[in-house]
């Protein structure tokens, strides 16, 4: 009889698939793979610690730096949690500059993840596209908010500064633009027999299995369930768009990257919108100089490009919060890792690892 | 039929031959930034009274403001520090200044080689800056 042996391989935490700083101790039986052991926290900082020293103002650049690909949602998650533990009522323009902001943030974020999928699976080609596209939206968040990747650009109560002299215009005139990329985005990957063959069937998630995990967002509906908390539990204006929910049939790495093409599809349907709807008036509510929120605790929950993304805040009645907990949806679709590459081949563990869409920053926090 | 896929991504690729070329040949050339661009710092030093607003609005304790009173037992700018390497370009020193006097610039290659020469010193009065008469708002 011929005995075979495992042997233990350690991935990361430099390693480029990681997307951070991320290391997995996989343990291989010949070519598959038959345990694996994540370890995180080579990025934590400290961030819910670091807020509980800053006034509710100071904390904002750091949601920021949790997801730096599409940051515009954390700062509106936690502007949001604030404002409901406050009772601010938030003046209809800064709205739909947010809505705008964060979609067009969202976008970005996907392009990362269409790009990096690529790049991990060896196809460069297939990074450039997305990345091309990217700097398109990019330059437009430039213009809106003086950031390319932290924006720092809501505020308790409104945003920053409001849209600047000819955004509207160059956004309309980008817009097209990325859709037509999505497209040779699309055929450049999506009819590809290689990326298929590598894709389809791969790591599949049943709904049940991702309800359980407590994933959300784009890997959710990957699974078939459509659920998006823009449409099931609207926030900000999200009401007033008309946009769909684009849904996968098996929970594949095939349908979760998929997903995301569709997904670029509908923001923009969503900020084509907010540009024509988007009415005159202040971009700041009255807010106190000194932020008090009353003795008190909230949560609150926005749509992510990642997930669902969740603020615990405590208040004791003073400037800086006794407490802050994010729920970071990175940190909760990582959780299923180990499970989904037990039994699969090692080549497939970079294309399962990219699928589920993580950032480490996001995980560590 | 198996390889349709391939040849239809080369077509695409193949486009993209006679379009102009995305990439920018920085240093030599650079992009036109926008107004509200997040770089550098200037400090318009006449217009600061030294309140020290944007010294606490900064999260990370980035700005010490020095000032001195003068005869009149007014308040005036002595120095004005910014530790760089903790700055997150958040820009709500900006916003809080009341009289504009620190703004953004479009300086943003802020590498620098020595540790020390990051730290940026945007006023410094000649004779007294620190001692007697100075504090620190
Ligand atoms: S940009 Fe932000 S971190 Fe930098 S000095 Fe100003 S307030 Fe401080
Ligand atoms: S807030 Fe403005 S005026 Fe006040 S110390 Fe700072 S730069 Fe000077």
């Amino acid at each position: 009889m011929l005995k075979t042996q495992e042997i233990s391989i350690n991935v990361g935490p430099q390693h480029p698939s990681t997307h951070g700083v991320f290391r997995i101790v996989l343990k291989l039986d010949g070519e598959t793979i038959v345990d694996a052991e994540p370890v995180v926290g080579y990025l934590h900082r400290g961030i819910e610690k670091l807020a509980e020293d800053r006034t509710y103002t100071q904390v904002i650049p750091y949601t920021d730096r949790m997801d730096y690909l599409g940051a515009m949602s954390y700062n509106l998650g936690y502007v949001q949690a604030i404002e409901k533990l406050m009772g601010i009522e938030v003046p209809e323009r800064a709205e739909f500059i947010r809505v705008i902001a964060t979609e067009l943030s969202r976008i970005a974020s996907h392009h990362v993840f269409l790009a990096s999928m690529c790049l991990d699976m060896g196809s460069y080609t297939g990074w450039m596209y997305p990345f091309r596209d990217r700097e398109l939206v990019l330059e437009l968040l430039e213009m809106l908010t003086g950031s390319r990747m932290t924006f720092s650009f809501m505020r308790i109560g409104g945003v920053a500064d409001d849209l600047p002299e000819g955004f509207i215009e160059k956004t309309k005139q980008y817009l097209p633009k990325i859709l037509e990329g999505v497209d040779e985005e699309e055929g450049l990957i999506a009819g590809n027999e290689i990326f298929i063959a590598r894709t389809k069937g791969l790591a599949t998630v049943s709904v049940e299995k991702a309800l359980a995990w407590g994933w959300g967002g784009a890997n959710l509906r990957a699974s078939g369930y459509k659920f998006d908390l823009r449409k099931n539990r609207p926030y900000s204006v999200y009401d007033r768009f008309e946009f769909d929910i684009p849904t996968g049939a098996n929970g594949d790495c095939w349908d979760r990257f998929y997903l995301r093409l569709a997904e670029i599809r509908q923001s923009v349907k969503i900020i084509e919108q907010a540009l024509e709807m988007i009415p005159e008036g202040p971009i700041m509510a009255k807010v106190p100089k000194v932020i008090k929120p009353p003795v008190g605790e909230v949560y609150h929950e926005v749509e992510a490009p990642k997930g669902i993304l969740g603020y615990y805040v405590v208040s004791d009645g003073s400037t800086k919060p006794y407490r802050m907990h994010v729920r970071r949806p990175s940190f909760i679709n990582i959780g299923m890792l180990k499970e989904l590459l037990i039994g699969t081949k090692l080549a497939d563990f970079i294309t399962i690892f990219a699928s589920i869409d993580v950032v480490l920053g996001d995980v560590d926090c | 039929m198996n390889g349709m896929g391939l040849l239809k991504g080369l077509a695409i690729t193949f486009k993209e031959l006679w379009k102009k070329p995305v990439t920018l040949e920085y240093p030599e050339k650079k992009e036109k930034l926008p107004p509200r661009f997040h770089g550098s710092f200037t400090l318009y030093s006449e217009k600061c009274i030294a309140c020290g607003l944007c010294q606490q609005a900064c999260p990370n304790k980035v700005i010490k403001v020095g000032s001195i009173k003068d005869e009149n037992n007014k308040r005036k700018l002595a120095s004005y520090e910014m530790e760089m390497k903790y700055c997150l370009f958040c820009g709500l020193c900006v916003e809080a200044c009341p009289t504009n006097a620190l703004v953004f610039n479009q300086e943003y290659e802020l590498a620098k080689y020595n540790v020390e020469d990051i730290k940026l010193t945007l006023f410094k009065k000649e004779q007294i800056t620190t001692g007697e008469g100075s504090e620190n708002v």
